[in-house]
């Protein structure tokens, strides 16, 4: 299953779930193969949101460690190992954008407020880069143009709806409806279905 | 609690991304952690999400760097019983490393392992220095002259500061669980930096009381850290109190 990008694997279990399974047991000289075949996931997922490949090296680093600390969580009957690694290396490179701006923010605070909000912008080009040899890159034209606003801006600006909100200068529960819907469409697009 | 579900529900496409607060974050986890609907569809979304990632190669030298701390490193091996697989783990320990980057990743074993004894060694603590704060609080409710300050909490529930002499004794009422791996933690605020000032226990009769020594006159704030409390505010605060 790594590798294949035209469409999301069905939730069956891979030779990589297995893998991380079996690393659980404690065997350290079993986690190499888990390694080759997740890290890329955890580095592009990184590198996706937060654009400087030291920052993705390092939670990149961050998130196998975790894998292999936690592999006894990982269960395959509610997620791929693929999913759940770019899960939690997403989860960290949010961490990772929120820190550094609250930083920044702290830093800049009596400096002047144009210079000090270094606003990460979202550029439509720089996207369609990022979304390269993505899965869901074609489900997005299923979308409006105010839902892929919405959710690209979450995913690669790693804000939060109301920062979203903020920047699109729209309604906090128009956002919130626009991720939600985006979401079920690229679902639909995708034919995620569990349970 | 329906409505509140109703509202986590809602929430949990953007939860899925990453894309909600702190306090709008553990709403949806009270609600996946009721409803094995709400874990199903959650799944789903993180599906999707997932979907945007692009593999990439990594560095090669993180490789080596990788399985020789993974070679060091002890696995936690209990599974949490119907925890989600990719939700709330890490979720801490992430929040707790942000101030120190990799550093603390070679200290993540230790922590893992010793989550239990830290916090009998903390429930301990706290009990001897309640003994001892007993009398200081016994003094403060039965001082005459003592200043009562309120103000609601975000998420919920009032705080209440009762400003006595130096000191200041905060009750909160209704304030939901911090949650698994967090504290509430206090800090006094004068200028710029907030000075560490304990965390709020656990709530006994849906109140929660703690001393703060040296509070008075200043401000009171109650923020949402890593269990353990932080050396300072990761988040913003859920209540400030100018006493």
């Amino acid at each position: 299953m790594v590798g294949q990008t035209d469409e999301v694997p069905p939730p069956t279990t891979t030779p990589v779930d297995a893998a991380l399974v079996a690393c659980s047991g404690g065997d350290p000289a079993t986690f190499g193969p888990v390694y080759d075949a997740l890290a890329p996931v955890a580095y592009g997922t990184s590198l996706g949101v937060l654009r400087d490949p030291d920052h993705a090296a390092e939670v990149t680093q961050e998130v196998m460690v975790e894998v292999w600390q936690t592999a006894a969580r990982f269960d395959p009957a509610r997620a791929s190992a693929r999913t759940w690694v770019a899960t939690l290396a997403r989860r960290r490179a949010v961490d990772r954008v929120r820190s550094e701006q609250a930083r920044r923010d702290r830093d800049q605070r009596d400096l002047d407020s144009s210079l000090g909000s270094a606003p990460r912008d979202v550029v439509a080009e720089d996207v369609e880069r990022r979304l390269e040899g993505a899965a869901v890159r074609r489900c997005l034209d299923a979308l409006t143009p105010t839902q892929r606003e919405a959710v690209v801006e979450a995913y690669y600006g790693g804000r939060t709806y109301r920062e979203v909100a903020d920047r699109l200068g729209a309604a906090l529960p128009t956002v919130k409806s626009r991720i939600r819907d985006g979401l079920g469409r690229l679902r639909d697009c995708l034919g995620v279905r569990r349970g | 609690m329906a409505d509140e579900h109703g509202e986590a529900w809602e929430l949990l496409p953007a939860y899925a991304l990453d894309a909600v607060d702190d306090l709008e974050r553990r709403t949806v986890e009270r609600l996946l952690d009721a409803d094995p609907d709400a874990r199903r569809a959650l799944d789903e979304y993180r599906e999707v999400v997932a979907s945007f990632a692009v593999e990439q190669a990594p560095p090669e030298h993180l490789r080596g760097a990788v399985l020789e701390r993974v070679a060091a490193t002890a696995q936690a091996t209990s599974r949490v019983p119907g925890s989600a697989p990719a939700r709330a783990d890490g979720a801490a320990s992430s929040r707790s490393r942000r101030r120190w980057g990799v550093l603390a990743v070679a200290a993540a074993a230790v922590v893992a392992v010793a989550v239990p004894t830290t916090v009998a060694v903390r429930e301990h603590r706290e009990n001897v220095q309640l003994e001892q704060q007993a009398d200081r609080v016994a003094q403060m409710l039965a001082d005459p002259g003592a200043q009562l300050v309120t103000a609601p909490v975000a998420g919920g529930g009032e705080a209440t500061a009762l400003v006595s002499g130096d000191d200041v004794l905060v009750s909160a009422a209704g304030m939901p669980a911090p949650g698994e791996g967090h504290d509430w933690q206090l800090w006094i605020v004068e200028g710029d930096a907030p000075e560490p000032a304990g965390l709020m226990p656990a709530a006994s009769g849906g109140v929660s009381r703690a001393l703060v020594e040296g509070g008075a006159g200043k401000v009171v704030a109650v923020t949402l850290e890593p269990e353990g409390g932080s050396p300072a505010p990761t988040t913003d605060p859920v209540v400030t109190i100018e006493t």
